[in-house]
Protein backbone atom coordinates (compact mmCIF):
# COMPACT_ATOMS: atom_id res chain seq x y z
CA UNK A 1 0.00 0.00 0.00
CA UNK A 2 0.93 3.82 -0.71
CA UNK A 3 0.31 7.10 0.95
CA UNK A 4 -0.79 9.39 -1.25
CA UNK A 5 1.17 12.36 0.06
CA UNK A 6 -0.64 15.11 -1.16
CA UNK A 7 -4.15 14.27 1.08
CA UNK A 8 -1.74 13.29 3.96
CA UNK A 9 -1.96 15.88 7.01
CA UNK A 10 0.65 14.07 9.21
CA UNK A 11 -1.68 13.55 12.08
CA UNK A 12 -0.39 9.90 12.72
CA UNK A 13 -3.98 8.38 13.22
CA UNK A 14 -2.51 5.26 11.24
CA UNK A 15 0.66 4.44 12.83
CA UNK A 16 -0.73 1.86 16.07
CA UNK A 17 -3.02 0.15 12.91
CA UNK A 18 -0.50 -1.52 10.74
CA UNK A 19 0.20 -5.29 11.97
CA UNK A 20 3.72 -5.14 10.90
CA UNK A 21 4.75 -1.49 12.20
CA UNK A 22 5.11 -0.47 8.71
CA UNK A 23 4.16 2.80 8.68
CA UNK A 24 6.18 5.94 9.96
CA UNK A 25 5.50 9.74 9.88
CA UNK A 26 8.23 12.01 9.15
CA UNK A 27 8.32 15.96 8.66
CA UNK A 28 4.67 15.85 8.70
CA UNK A 29 4.09 12.42 5.93
CA UNK A 30 3.19 9.17 6.56
CA UNK A 31 5.23 6.74 4.61
CA UNK A 32 5.05 3.12 4.14
CA UNK A 33 8.36 0.75 4.57
CA UNK A 34 7.41 -1.25 1.27
CA UNK A 35 9.41 -4.82 2.90
CA UNK A 36 7.76 -4.71 5.26
CA UNK A 37 4.20 -3.65 4.52
CA UNK A 38 2.23 -7.47 3.99
CA UNK A 39 -0.40 -5.80 1.68
CA UNK A 40 -2.94 -6.63 4.68
CA UNK A 41 -5.17 -3.48 3.55
CA UNK A 42 -5.91 -2.42 7.06
CA UNK A 43 -4.47 1.06 6.51
CA UNK A 44 -7.20 1.30 3.36
CA UNK A 45 -10.11 -0.11 5.88
CA UNK A 46 -9.33 1.38 8.70
CA UNK A 47 -11.38 4.29 9.56
CA UNK A 48 -9.14 6.84 11.57
CA UNK A 49 -7.81 8.45 8.49
CA UNK A 50 -9.03 11.77 8.15
CA UNK A 51 -8.11 12.17 4.48
CA UNK A 52 -8.34 8.67 3.19
CA UNK A 53 -4.88 8.69 2.22
CA UNK A 54 -4.15 5.32 1.86
CA UNK A 55 -4.14 3.40 -1.68
CA UNK A 56 -3.56 0.20 -3.26
CA UNK A 57 -1.06 0.66 -6.32
CA UNK A 58 -1.35 -1.35 -9.23
CA UNK A 59 2.14 -3.15 -8.39
CA UNK A 60 0.25 -4.52 -5.59
CA UNK A 61 -1.65 -7.22 -7.89
CA UNK A 62 1.78 -7.77 -9.96
CA UNK A 63 3.65 -10.62 -9.28
CA UNK A 64 5.54 -11.36 -7.38
CA UNK A 65 4.51 -8.81 -4.61
CA UNK A 66 0.67 -10.20 -5.02
CA UNK A 67 1.93 -12.91 -3.11
CA UNK A 68 1.66 -10.51 -0.03
CA UNK A 69 -1.94 -9.52 -0.63
CA UNK A 70 -3.10 -13.24 -0.58
CA UNK A 71 -1.43 -14.31 2.42
CA UNK A 72 -2.17 -10.93 4.11
CA UNK A 73 -5.85 -9.54 3.19
CA UNK A 74 -8.48 -11.62 4.09
CA UNK A 75 -11.03 -9.46 1.62
CA UNK A 76 -8.83 -10.95 -1.07
CA UNK A 77 -9.65 -13.14 -3.57
CA UNK A 78 -6.44 -15.03 -3.88
CA UNK A 79 -6.38 -15.55 -8.35
CA UNK A 80 -2.34 -15.38 -8.14
CA UNK A 81 -2.22 -18.95 -6.90
CA UNK A 82 -5.83 -19.88 -8.25
CA UNK A 83 -6.73 -21.03 -4.34
CA UNK A 84 -9.10 -19.01 -1.97
CA UNK A 85 -7.59 -18.57 1.44
CA UNK A 86 -4.63 -18.66 3.13
CA UNK A 87 -5.32 -22.76 3.88
CA UNK A 88 -8.26 -25.21 3.19
CA UNK A 89 -11.36 -25.31 5.16
CA UNK A 90 -9.49 -28.08 6.65
CA UNK A 91 -11.53 -29.24 9.99
CA UNK A 92 -14.54 -26.73 9.30
CA UNK A 93 -15.76 -29.29 6.69
CA UNK A 94 -13.94 -32.47 7.38
CA UNK A 95 -17.92 -34.15 8.16
CA UNK A 96 -18.53 -33.88 4.43
CA UNK A 97 -15.32 -34.01 2.72
CA UNK A 98 -13.32 -36.58 4.88
CA UNK A 99 -9.68 -34.54 4.02
CA UNK A 100 -8.41 -36.17 7.16
CA UNK A 101 -10.13 -39.74 7.80
CA UNK A 102 -10.09 -41.94 10.44
CA UNK A 103 -6.22 -43.14 11.03
CA UNK A 104 -4.66 -40.01 9.81
CA UNK A 105 -3.69 -36.77 11.33
CA UNK A 106 -3.57 -33.97 9.58
CA UNK A 107 -1.37 -30.73 10.73
CA UNK A 108 -1.03 -26.98 9.81
CA UNK A 109 1.52 -24.99 10.55
CA UNK A 110 0.87 -21.32 10.26
CA UNK A 111 4.53 -19.77 10.05
CA UNK A 112 4.12 -15.84 11.51
CA UNK A 113 0.88 -16.18 13.49
CA UNK A 114 0.80 -14.85 15.85
CA UNK A 115 1.88 -11.26 14.92
CA UNK A 116 5.27 -11.53 14.03
CA UNK A 117 4.78 -11.97 9.93
CA UNK A 118 7.26 -13.72 8.25
CA UNK A 119 9.17 -14.30 4.43
CA UNK A 120 7.91 -16.90 2.49
CA UNK A 121 11.25 -18.59 2.69
CA UNK A 122 10.93 -19.42 6.25
CA UNK A 123 8.92 -22.13 5.93
CA UNK A 124 11.53 -24.14 4.49
CA UNK A 125 12.80 -25.09 7.79
CA UNK A 126 9.85 -27.66 8.00
CA UNK A 127 9.07 -28.39 4.14
CA UNK A 128 12.37 -29.33 2.95
CA UNK A 129 12.26 -31.87 6.02
CA UNK A 130 8.81 -33.04 5.49
CA UNK A 131 9.58 -33.80 1.51
CA UNK A 132 12.58 -35.45 2.35
CA UNK A 133 10.33 -37.84 4.19
CA UNK A 134 8.15 -38.38 1.85
CA UNK A 135 5.39 -36.17 3.16
CA UNK A 136 3.32 -35.32 0.60
CA UNK A 137 2.00 -31.35 1.19
CA UNK A 138 -1.45 -30.26 0.72
CA UNK A 139 -2.12 -29.51 -3.11
CA UNK A 140 -5.23 -27.34 -2.11
CA UNK A 141 -3.68 -25.14 0.34
CA UNK A 142 -2.02 -21.76 -1.88
CA UNK A 143 1.57 -22.31 -0.20
CA UNK A 144 2.38 -25.53 -1.68
CA UNK A 145 2.18 -24.01 -5.18
CA UNK A 146 4.98 -21.49 -4.38
CA UNK A 147 7.46 -24.46 -3.46
CA UNK A 148 9.18 -27.01 -5.80
CA UNK A 149 9.50 -31.01 -5.50
CA UNK A 150 12.26 -30.47 -3.13
CA UNK A 151 9.70 -28.19 -0.52
CA UNK A 152 12.14 -25.53 -1.60
CA UNK A 153 10.70 -21.72 -1.94
CA UNK A 154 10.55 -21.17 -5.92
CA UNK A 155 13.16 -18.23 -5.84
CA UNK A 156 10.85 -15.28 -6.99
CA UNK A 157 9.04 -15.44 -4.00
CA UNK A 158 10.89 -16.24 -1.47
CA UNK A 159 11.96 -12.89 0.08
CA UNK A 160 8.23 -11.86 0.07
CA UNK A 161 7.17 -10.54 3.84
CA UNK A 162 3.47 -11.86 4.44
CA UNK A 163 1.10 -12.28 7.24
CA UNK A 164 1.57 -15.70 7.48
CA UNK A 165 1.38 -18.87 5.77
CA UNK A 166 -0.31 -22.77 6.55
CA UNK A 167 2.00 -25.66 6.03
CA UNK A 168 -0.86 -28.32 5.81
CA UNK A 169 -0.84 -31.75 4.97
CA UNK A 170 -1.91 -34.90 6.63
CA UNK A 171 -0.20 -38.45 7.40
CA UNK A 172 -0.81 -42.20 8.73
CA UNK A 173 -1.08 -41.90 12.41
CA UNK A 174 1.45 -44.44 12.68
CA UNK A 175 3.57 -42.01 11.36
CA UNK A 176 2.15 -39.03 13.90
CA UNK A 177 5.03 -39.56 16.35
CA UNK A 178 8.16 -39.41 13.83
CA UNK A 179 6.29 -36.37 11.95
CA UNK A 180 5.81 -34.71 15.82
CA UNK A 181 9.06 -35.19 16.56
CA UNK A 182 10.48 -33.55 13.10
CA UNK A 183 8.04 -30.73 13.38
CA UNK A 184 9.48 -30.59 16.90
CA UNK A 185 13.15 -30.05 16.07
CA UNK A 186 12.21 -28.27 13.03
CA UNK A 187 10.74 -25.33 15.51
CA UNK A 188 14.59 -25.24 16.95
CA UNK A 189 15.83 -24.23 13.57
CA UNK A 190 13.05 -21.49 13.08
CA UNK A 191 15.35 -18.45 13.94
CA UNK A 192 13.58 -15.79 12.37
CA UNK A 193 9.54 -16.06 12.56
CA UNK A 194 6.94 -18.35 14.76
CA UNK A 195 4.65 -20.60 13.78
CA UNK A 196 1.29 -21.76 15.57
CA UNK A 197 0.64 -25.40 15.48
CA UNK A 198 -2.68 -26.96 14.47
CA UNK A 199 -3.68 -30.85 14.76
CA UNK A 200 -6.34 -32.28 12.85
CA UNK A 201 -7.87 -35.69 14.16
CA UNK A 202 -10.95 -37.64 14.12
CA UNK A 203 -12.85 -38.28 17.56
CA UNK A 204 -12.48 -42.54 17.74
CA UNK A 205 -15.33 -44.08 18.25
CA UNK A 206 -15.47 -44.24 22.20
CA UNK A 207 -14.95 -40.50 21.99
CA UNK A 208 -11.30 -40.05 22.80
CA UNK A 209 -8.54 -38.39 20.69
CA UNK A 210 -5.82 -40.84 19.96
CA UNK A 211 -3.82 -37.77 19.68
CA UNK A 212 -3.36 -36.51 22.75
CA UNK A 213 -1.21 -39.67 24.44
CA UNK A 214 0.99 -39.15 21.69
CA UNK A 215 1.45 -35.39 22.82
CA UNK A 216 1.51 -36.39 26.34
CA UNK A 217 4.12 -39.03 25.47
CA UNK A 218 6.43 -36.48 23.49
CA UNK A 219 6.19 -33.44 26.17
CA UNK A 220 3.55 -31.19 23.88
CA UNK A 221 1.32 -28.82 26.04
CA UNK A 222 -2.52 -29.05 24.70
CA UNK A 223 -4.09 -25.90 25.39
CA UNK A 224 -7.77 -26.29 26.23
CA UNK A 225 -9.38 -24.10 23.61
CA UNK A 226 -10.12 -26.52 20.41
CA UNK A 227 -12.27 -26.73 17.05
CA UNK A 228 -14.70 -29.02 17.00
CA UNK A 229 -16.66 -30.10 13.70
CA UNK A 230 -19.60 -31.30 14.98
CA UNK A 231 -20.75 -33.56 12.38
CA UNK A 232 -23.74 -32.43 11.12
CA UNK A 233 -23.03 -32.10 7.93
CA UNK A 234 -24.30 -34.24 4.88
CA UNK A 235 -23.59 -36.65 2.95
CA UNK A 236 -21.67 -37.76 6.08
CA UNK A 237 -18.49 -38.99 5.75
CA UNK A 238 -17.76 -41.86 8.05
CA UNK A 239 -14.22 -42.54 6.57
CA UNK B 1 -7.55 -21.37 7.28
CA UNK B 2 -7.87 -21.89 11.22
CA UNK B 3 -8.54 -18.86 12.04
CA UNK B 4 -10.48 -19.13 14.97
CA UNK B 5 -8.36 -21.34 16.60
CA UNK B 6 -5.14 -20.57 18.91
CA UNK B 7 -7.23 -17.80 21.44
CA UNK B 8 -5.16 -17.49 24.62
CA UNK B 9 -6.20 -16.53 27.90
CA UNK B 10 -7.33 -17.51 31.08
CA UNK B 11 -9.49 -20.33 31.61
CA UNK B 12 -12.08 -17.76 32.94
CA UNK B 13 -11.90 -15.39 30.26
CA UNK B 14 -12.32 -18.15 27.79
CA UNK B 15 -15.31 -19.19 29.52
CA UNK B 16 -16.76 -16.20 27.22
CA UNK B 17 -15.52 -16.88 23.91
CA UNK B 18 -17.35 -19.84 21.63
CA UNK B 19 -17.49 -19.43 18.42
CA UNK B 20 -19.88 -20.74 15.67
CA UNK B 21 -18.66 -21.78 11.86
CA UNK B 22 -21.36 -22.85 9.65
CA UNK B 23 -19.50 -23.55 6.39
CA UNK B 24 -21.05 -24.98 3.38
CA UNK B 25 -18.27 -27.41 0.93
CA UNK B 26 -17.58 -26.29 -2.36
CA UNK B 27 -18.42 -29.17 -4.61
CA UNK B 28 -20.39 -31.09 -2.20
CA UNK B 29 -23.06 -29.34 -0.62
CA UNK B 30 -22.27 -25.55 -1.28
CA UNK B 31 -24.91 -25.47 -4.73
CA UNK B 32 -27.81 -24.00 -3.37
CA UNK B 33 -26.76 -23.69 0.23
CA UNK B 34 -27.31 -19.57 0.12
CA UNK B 35 -30.84 -19.41 1.33
CA UNK B 36 -30.19 -22.11 4.06
CA UNK B 37 -27.27 -20.18 5.55
CA UNK B 38 -29.05 -17.08 5.34
CA UNK B 39 -32.18 -18.66 7.44
CA UNK B 40 -29.27 -20.13 9.63
CA UNK B 41 -28.03 -16.43 10.39
CA UNK B 42 -31.61 -15.37 11.30
CA UNK B 43 -31.90 -18.25 13.65
CA UNK B 44 -28.65 -17.80 15.31
CA UNK B 45 -29.20 -14.19 15.20
CA UNK B 46 -32.25 -14.77 17.66
CA UNK B 47 -29.48 -16.40 20.52
CA UNK B 48 -27.78 -13.33 20.71
CA UNK B 49 -24.13 -13.25 19.23
CA UNK B 50 -21.75 -10.44 20.14
CA UNK B 51 -19.97 -10.45 16.72
CA UNK B 52 -20.53 -11.28 13.13
CA UNK B 53 -19.72 -10.59 9.93
CA UNK B 54 -17.86 -11.66 6.47
CA UNK B 55 -14.85 -11.09 4.80
CA UNK B 56 -17.28 -10.00 2.05
CA UNK B 57 -18.78 -6.96 3.91
CA UNK B 58 -17.12 -6.72 6.86
CA UNK B 59 -18.79 -6.80 11.30
CA UNK B 60 -21.69 -5.68 12.60
CA UNK B 61 -19.50 -4.17 15.09
CA UNK B 62 -18.23 -1.96 12.70
CA UNK B 63 -21.63 -0.95 11.66
CA UNK B 64 -22.58 -3.46 9.23
CA UNK B 65 -26.02 -5.16 9.40
CA UNK B 66 -27.23 -8.76 9.23
CA UNK B 67 -29.15 -7.99 6.02
CA UNK B 68 -26.10 -6.60 4.33
CA UNK B 69 -23.94 -9.84 5.66
CA UNK B 70 -26.37 -12.35 4.62
CA UNK B 71 -26.85 -10.27 0.95
CA UNK B 72 -23.10 -10.67 0.37
CA UNK B 73 -22.76 -14.53 0.58
CA UNK B 74 -21.14 -16.12 -1.59
CA UNK B 75 -21.20 -19.49 -3.83
CA UNK B 76 -19.77 -20.72 -1.01
CA UNK B 77 -21.94 -19.30 1.50
CA UNK B 78 -20.50 -19.23 5.65
CA UNK B 79 -21.74 -17.99 8.71
CA UNK B 80 -19.56 -17.04 11.39
CA UNK B 81 -20.56 -15.66 14.89
CA UNK B 82 -19.46 -15.35 18.28
CA UNK B 83 -21.38 -15.99 21.76
CA UNK B 84 -19.96 -15.01 24.77
CA UNK B 85 -21.25 -18.72 26.93
CA UNK B 86 -21.44 -22.03 26.65
CA UNK B 87 -25.16 -21.82 27.19
CA UNK B 88 -26.06 -19.40 23.90
CA UNK B 89 -23.99 -22.10 22.01
CA UNK B 90 -26.00 -24.75 23.54
CA UNK B 91 -29.25 -22.84 22.57
CA UNK B 92 -27.34 -22.56 19.34
CA UNK B 93 -26.57 -26.02 18.73
CA UNK B 94 -30.09 -27.50 19.41
CA UNK B 95 -31.45 -25.04 17.37
CA UNK B 96 -29.27 -26.13 14.20
CA UNK B 97 -29.95 -29.96 14.99
CA UNK B 98 -33.73 -28.77 15.10
CA UNK B 99 -33.11 -27.22 11.10
CA UNK B 100 -31.23 -30.21 9.79
CA UNK B 101 -29.66 -28.65 7.48
CA UNK B 102 -26.97 -30.90 6.51
CA UNK B 103 -24.26 -28.22 6.25
CA UNK B 104 -21.36 -28.78 8.75
CA UNK B 105 -21.49 -27.19 12.10
CA UNK B 106 -17.76 -26.48 13.93
CA UNK B 107 -17.62 -25.05 17.09
CA UNK B 108 -14.23 -23.18 18.59
CA UNK B 109 -13.72 -22.80 22.24
CA UNK B 110 -13.19 -24.49 25.23
CA UNK B 111 -13.03 -28.22 24.17
CA UNK B 112 -14.40 -30.39 26.90
CA UNK B 113 -17.43 -27.92 27.28
CA UNK B 114 -17.98 -28.15 23.36
CA UNK B 115 -18.18 -31.97 23.70
CA UNK B 116 -20.04 -31.75 26.92
CA UNK B 117 -23.01 -30.46 24.72
CA UNK B 118 -22.63 -32.24 22.15
CA UNK B 119 -22.88 -35.48 24.17
CA UNK B 120 -26.10 -33.68 26.37
CA UNK B 121 -27.68 -33.66 22.30
CA UNK B 122 -26.44 -36.99 21.74
CA UNK B 123 -24.35 -35.99 18.99
CA UNK B 124 -20.70 -37.59 18.47
CA UNK B 125 -18.07 -34.94 17.04
CA UNK B 126 -16.52 -36.26 14.01
CA UNK B 127 -13.28 -34.04 14.19
CA UNK B 128 -11.01 -31.86 16.14
CA UNK B 129 -8.50 -29.28 15.25
CA UNK B 130 -6.06 -29.30 18.67
CA UNK B 131 -4.00 -26.21 19.08
CA UNK B 132 -0.40 -26.80 20.32
CA UNK B 133 0.72 -23.35 20.87
CA UNK B 134 3.11 -20.78 19.50
CA UNK B 135 7.21 -22.60 17.92
CA UNK B 136 10.02 -20.61 16.97
CA UNK B 137 11.36 -16.97 17.97
CA UNK B 138 9.01 -16.65 20.55
CA UNK B 139 11.15 -13.81 22.11
CA UNK B 140 9.66 -11.64 19.76
CA UNK B 141 6.15 -11.95 20.82
CA UNK B 142 4.59 -9.25 22.54
CA UNK B 143 3.59 -9.97 26.01
CA UNK B 144 1.02 -12.44 26.86
CA UNK B 145 -1.44 -9.74 28.03
CA UNK B 146 -1.19 -8.54 24.56
CA UNK B 147 -1.36 -11.48 22.90
CA UNK B 148 -4.52 -12.27 24.37
CA UNK B 149 -6.52 -9.66 22.92
CA UNK B 150 -4.61 -10.16 19.05
CA UNK B 151 -5.14 -13.76 19.29
CA UNK B 152 -9.15 -12.95 19.07
CA UNK B 153 -8.31 -12.01 15.29
CA UNK B 154 -6.71 -15.10 13.50
CA UNK B 155 -5.92 -13.31 10.17
CA UNK B 156 -3.75 -11.06 12.30
CA UNK B 157 -5.50 -7.98 11.70
CA UNK B 158 -5.41 -6.52 15.44
CA UNK B 159 -1.95 -4.80 15.97
CA UNK B 160 0.01 -5.48 18.82
CA UNK B 161 0.17 -1.47 18.70
CA UNK B 162 -3.23 -1.22 18.12
CA UNK B 163 -3.74 -3.37 21.41
CA UNK B 164 -1.16 -1.04 23.52
CA UNK B 165 -2.55 2.16 21.85
CA UNK B 166 -5.90 1.08 23.18
CA UNK B 167 -4.51 -0.07 26.84
CA UNK B 168 -2.38 3.46 26.90
CA UNK B 169 -5.85 5.09 26.26
CA UNK B 170 -7.86 3.20 29.12
CA UNK B 171 -5.50 3.83 31.47
CA UNK B 172 -5.37 7.54 30.46
CA UNK B 173 -9.37 8.02 31.09
CA UNK B 174 -9.29 8.91 27.39
CA UNK B 175 -11.23 5.74 26.54
CA UNK B 176 -13.49 3.88 28.37
CA UNK B 177 -13.01 0.08 28.33
CA UNK B 178 -16.19 -0.45 26.64
CA UNK B 179 -15.04 1.84 23.90
CA UNK B 180 -11.40 0.66 23.63
CA UNK B 181 -12.85 -2.69 22.89
CA UNK B 182 -14.93 -1.70 19.96
CA UNK B 183 -12.12 0.26 19.13
CA UNK B 184 -9.83 -2.26 19.28
CA UNK B 185 -11.81 -4.85 17.10
CA UNK B 186 -12.78 -2.55 14.00
CA UNK B 187 -9.50 -4.06 11.78
CA UNK B 188 -11.25 -8.01 12.25
CA UNK B 189 -13.02 -8.12 9.06
CA UNK B 190 -14.73 -11.38 9.59
CA UNK B 191 -16.21 -11.09 12.76
CA UNK B 192 -14.34 -13.48 15.28
CA UNK B 193 -12.91 -10.69 17.34
CA UNK B 194 -15.37 -11.07 20.73
CA UNK B 195 -15.88 -7.25 22.01
CA UNK B 196 -17.85 -8.93 25.04
CA UNK B 197 -14.98 -11.10 26.34
CA UNK B 198 -12.21 -7.70 25.37
CA UNK B 199 -14.15 -5.42 28.19
CA UNK B 200 -12.60 -6.98 31.71
CA UNK B 201 -9.45 -7.75 30.20
CA UNK B 202 -9.84 -3.94 29.63
CA UNK B 203 -10.92 -2.88 32.94
CA UNK B 204 -8.32 -3.72 34.86
CA UNK B 205 -6.05 -0.63 32.95
CA UNK B 206 -9.46 1.93 34.46
CA UNK B 207 -7.59 4.34 36.44
CA UNK B 208 -8.34 3.62 40.39
CA UNK B 209 -10.25 6.81 40.44
CA UNK B 210 -12.68 6.10 37.79
CA UNK B 211 -13.62 2.64 39.90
Amino acid sequence: MKVNQELCVGCGKCLPFCPQGAIHVENRKAFIDQDACVECGICVRQIECPRKAFYEPPEVNEWPRSVRKVFGDPTEKHQSTGVRGRGTEEVKTNDVTGRVKRGEIGFALEFGRPSIGTKVKEVEVVTIPLVEKGVVLEPCNPLTSLLDETGRVRDDVREEKILSAIVEFAVPFERFEEIAALVYDAAKHCKNTVFSWGLVVRYEEDGTIAAVPVLEKLGIHIPKNAKVNVGLGKPFCNE
Amino acid sequence: MSHSLHRRGTAESLSHDYILLVTAAAGINAAGSKDKLRRVLDVVWEVGPVNTGSNEVGTILSGVSIEEIKAGFTEIPRVRCVFDSADKMREVIRRLLEMDLGISVTVSGPRLEIEKICAEFGIKPHSVNLSLDIWGKKNELPEEEILEFITMCGHGMISRSLVVDCIEKVKAGRLTPEQAAVRMGSPCVCGFYNPTRAIPMLQKYVPAEKH
